[in-house]
C-alpha cells in the first residue's frame, strides 16, 4: 500500500505540474485581462505537435524543440490577443464564442495537417527508467516536475523583480491607476498572452513524449486547470500553483480508492464544494456582490 | 409597426415549417438536417430563457438535456410508456434536477456560475458514461422506439418515417417557442429582464431575485430535457457523447450567434449552427475550420448575434434612431 501511495504521489505531482503550467497561463490572462480562455487546451495541444515537428524535422534535440515550441506559441499568443481577445475583455459570453471558434479552427486544422491519428514521440528521457525500490519511473516524469518548478521560479522572479512584471501586476490590480502611472495596457496584454501561451506550449511539449500527441490531448488539462484556478482563487498565482498540484495529486490518489472512471468526478465534486463553501478560493480575495 | 412585422415573420416561419415535408419531399437529407436543427433549437430556447432574458450563462445544459433524454428513453423502451407522458416525465425529471442544482449554485455570479454549471454538466456526463446498468454506459441505449401512430377519427399520423418525425419535432418545437413567448411577455418574463439588467434595482423594486432565477433555471432545464428527449428519439439511440461539455458549449454559442434575448434567436442560431457546416460541405474537411472563422467574425463584429445585426440594419434602413443601447 505504501509503495502504491508513493507511486501515485509521483504520478500526481507530474500531472499536477502540467496542470500548474496551464493554470498559471489561464490565471495570468484572467487576472490581467478578465478573459477566460477556453481555447487554452488547444494551445497546449499545438505545443505538443510543434515539439514533435521541431524534434523530428528541425533540431533533433528535445530541449531545443521544447524551447522552439514555446517561442512559436508565444507568437501565436500575441496574434490571438491582438486580433481577438483584446476587443472581448469584459465580455464573457463572447469569449466563449471566440474560444469555440479557435478550438474548431485549431483542432480541425491540426487534423487536416497531421491527420487524426496520434503521434508518438519517444525521446531518450522516456525510454530510460529510474528505479526507486520496486517502482520504476521514466526520467521524463522527473524532467516535467523539474522544468515546471524552474518555470514557476522564473515566473515569480519575473513578476516580482522586473519592471515588466510589476507593470503586469499593476494592470491586474487596478487598470486605470496603471495607465495613470504610464503603463501601456495593450503592451501588458500582449506580453501576458505571450507568456500564458508559451506556458501552455511547454506543457504540451513536456507531456507529449510521455503519452501520445493527439488533437484532444489538451481538453482534460484545460478543464483541470480551470478547476485549479477556481479552487486556488481567481487571479491568484500561488492559488493556481497549489490548486494545480493539489488536483493532480488528489486525482492520482483517488484511483486507489474508487474506479478510475470516476476520477474526473472527484475533481469536479471538489470544485463544486469549493464554489459553494468558499467561492473566492483558497487564496483569492472576496469581492462583495460577486459571490 | 414592429408587432406586425414580427407577426408576418412568425406566420412565414410556421408556414414554411409545416410545409417543409412537402417542399423537401424528394430530399430526405434536408429534412434530416432540419429535424436535427430543431432538436437543438429546443434546448437553446431553454438557454435563451436563462441567458437571453435572465442573464445567466450555463455551460452544463446538455447534462440536463441528458436527464430528460435518458428518462424518456428508458420509460419508452423498458416500461413501454406512450410518447407524451414519457416526454412530460422526462421534462419534469430534468427540471427537478435543475431545481436541485440551482438551489445551491444560483448564489454564485458571472464566471463562478459558469464554472459550477460546467462542473455539474461534466459530472452528469460521467454518470451517463459509467452507470452501465441504467444508461448502458459508453455504448448508450440503442433501439429506442419511435412514438406510436396517432389517430383522430379518420386522420392518421405516423412518426416512423423521416417526414413523420420531422412533423412531430416541428409541433413540439412550435409549442416550446410558444411557451417561450408566453413566458417572456408575462409579468414573470418582465421581472426576469429586470433581474438581468440590474439585480440590485430589481430586488429594490420588490422582485424576489433568487426565486426568479431559480424558476428560470428549472424551467430552462426542463425545456432542455424536452430537446434532449426529442434528439434521442430522433437518433433512436441515447449515447453519452450527445450530452458532453462540447455540446453544452455549442448550445450557448448557437444562442449567441442567433441572437440572445430575441424570441427567434434560438431558431436562427440552431439552424445556422447545424445547417451552415452542412452547406459548407463543398469545403469538405476544412468546413469546420471555416465555421470557426465565422464564429470569430461574429464574436468580433456582431455582438448581438444575427438577429441583433438584422435589427440594427433594419433600423438604419428605415431611418429610425439606431443608437438605442440595449443590454450587451
Amino acid at each position: 500500500m505504501a509503495t502504491a501511495i508513493f507511486e501515485q504521489l509521483i504520478n500526481g505531482a507530474m500531472m499536477g505540474s502540467i496542470y500548474v503550467l496551464m493554470a498559471l497561463g489561464m490565471v495570468l490572462i484572467f487576472g490581467v485581462m478578465q478573459v477566460l480562455n477556453f481555447a487554452h487546451g488547444v494551445l497546449f495541444m499545438i505545443g505538443g505537435y510543434f515539439a514533435d515537428l521541431f524534434f523530428f524535422h528541425v533540431t533533433g534535440s528535445y530541449p531545443l524543440s521544447v524551447i522552439f515550441s514555446m517561442l512559436s506559441l508565444a507568437l501565436i499568443g500575441i496574434v490571438l490577443e491582438r486580433a481577438i481577445f483584446r476587443a472581448l475583455r469584459q465580455n464573457l459570453p463572447m469569449q466563449i464564442v471566440a474560444s469555440l471558434g479557435l478550438i474548431l479552427i485549431i483542432q480541425n486544422g491540426v487534423i487536416q495537417f497531421w491527420g487524426p491519428a496520434a503521434l508518438q514521440m519517444r525521446t531518450s528521457s522516456v525510454s530510460s527508467l529510474v528505479k526507486i525500490g520496486q517502482l520504476s519511473f521514466t526520467v521524463q516524469q522527473f524532467v516535467i516536475i523539474a522544468v515546471v518548478a524552474a518555470a514557476v521560479v522564473t515566473l515569480y522572479l519575473f513578476l516580482m523583480r522586473t519592471r515588466l512584471g510589476t507593470a503586469m501586476r499593476a494592470t491586474s490590480q487596478h487598470p486605470e491607476a496603471a495607465v495613470v502611472v504610464g503603463i501601456n495596457p495593450n503592451r501588458v496584454y500582449s506580453i501576458t498572452f505571450a507568456i500564458a501561451c508559451a506556458l501552455a506550449g511547454a506543457g504540451g511539449a513536456l507531456l507529449g513524449p510521455l503519452f501520445l500527441i493527439f488533437p484532444q490531448m489538451g481538453d482534460g488539462p484545460m478543464l483541470k486547470a480551470l478547476s485549479a484556478i477556481i479552487i486556488g482563487g481567481m487571479g491568484s498565482v500561488p492559488g493556481a500553483i497549489i490548486g494545480g498540484l493539489g488536483i493532480g495529486i488528489i486525482e492520482s490518489l483517488s484511483t486507489l480508492a474508487i474506479p478510475t472512471d470516476y476520477r474526473d468526478t472527484v475533481v469536479f465534486a471538489i470544485l463544486i464544494l469549493m464554489l459553494l463553501l468558499r467561492p473566492w478560493g483558497l487564496f483569492g480575495v472576496r469581492v462583495r456582490g460577486e459571490c | 409597426m414592429r408587432l406586425s412585422y414580427s407577426l408576418i415573420v412568425t406566420v412565414a416561419i410556421l408556414a414554411f415549417g409545416a410545409l417543409a415535408p412537402v417542399i423537401f419531399k424528394t430530399q430526405p437529407y434536408v429534412l434530416y438536417v432540419l429535424t436535427l436543427a430543431l432538436c437543438y433549437a429546443i434546448p437553446v430556447v431553454g438557454v435563451n430563457l436563462l441567458y437571453g432574458y435572465t442573464g445567466l450563462v450555463s455551460l452544463g445544459h446538455m447534462g440536463f438535456a441528458g436527464i430528460g433524454a435518458y428518462t424518456t428513453a428508458l420509460l419508452m423502451k423498458s416500461a413501454g410508456m406512450p410518447f407524451l407522458p414519457a416526454l412530460l416525465i422526462g421534462a419534469i425529471a430534468s427540471g427537478g434536477v435543475g431545481l436541485l442544482v440551482g438551489i445551491p449554485c444560483l448564489r454564485l455570479r458571472s464566471h463562478f456560475f459558469i464554472v459550477v454549471t460546467l462542473a455539474v454538466g461534466m459530472i452528469l456526463y460521467t454518470l451517463f458514461n459509467n452507470l452501465d446498468s441504467i444508461t448502458g454506459g459508453a455504448e448508450g441505449l440503442p433501439g429506442i422506439p419511435r412514438p406510436q401512430r396517432f389517430s383522430l377519427g379518420s386522420w392518421n399520423m405516423e412518426f416512423r418515417s423521416v417526414s413523420g418525425f420531422y412533423t412531430l419535432t416541428f409541433i413540439v418545437t412550435a409549442l416550446v417557442f410558444g411557451l417561450q413567448t408566453l413566458l417572456v411577455r408575462s409579468d414573470f418574463g418582465r421581472s426576469l429582464s429586470s433581474v438581468r439588467q440590474d439585480e440590485a434595482l430589481a430586488s429594490a423594486r420588490g422582485v424576489n431575485v433568487f426565486a426568479h432565477k431559480l424558476t428560470a433555471f428549472a424551467l430552462s432545464a426542463a425545456i432542455a430535457g424536452v430537446g434532449g428527449a426529442m434528439k434521442v428519439l430522433f437518433l433512436r439511440a441515447a449515447a453519452p457523447l450527445s450530452f458532453e461539455l462540447q455540446e453544452s458549449i455549442n448550445l450557448i454559442v448557437m444562442l449567441i450567434v442567433g441572437g440572445a434575448g430575441y424570441l427567434i434567436g434560438p431558431l436562427v442560431g440552431a439552424i445556422g449552427f447545424i445547417a451552415l457546416p452542412e452547406f459548407l460541405r463543398a469545403a469538405a474537411e476544412l468546413r469546420l475550420v471555416f465555421f470557426g472563422f465565422v464564429l470569430l467574425v461574429i464574436a468580433r463584429l456582431a455582438p448581438r448575434g444575427i438577429c441583433g445585426t438584422v435589427e440594427l440594419l433594419f433600423r438604419k434602413l428605415s431611418g429610425k434612431d439606431a443608437s438605442v443601447v440595449r443590454h450587451s
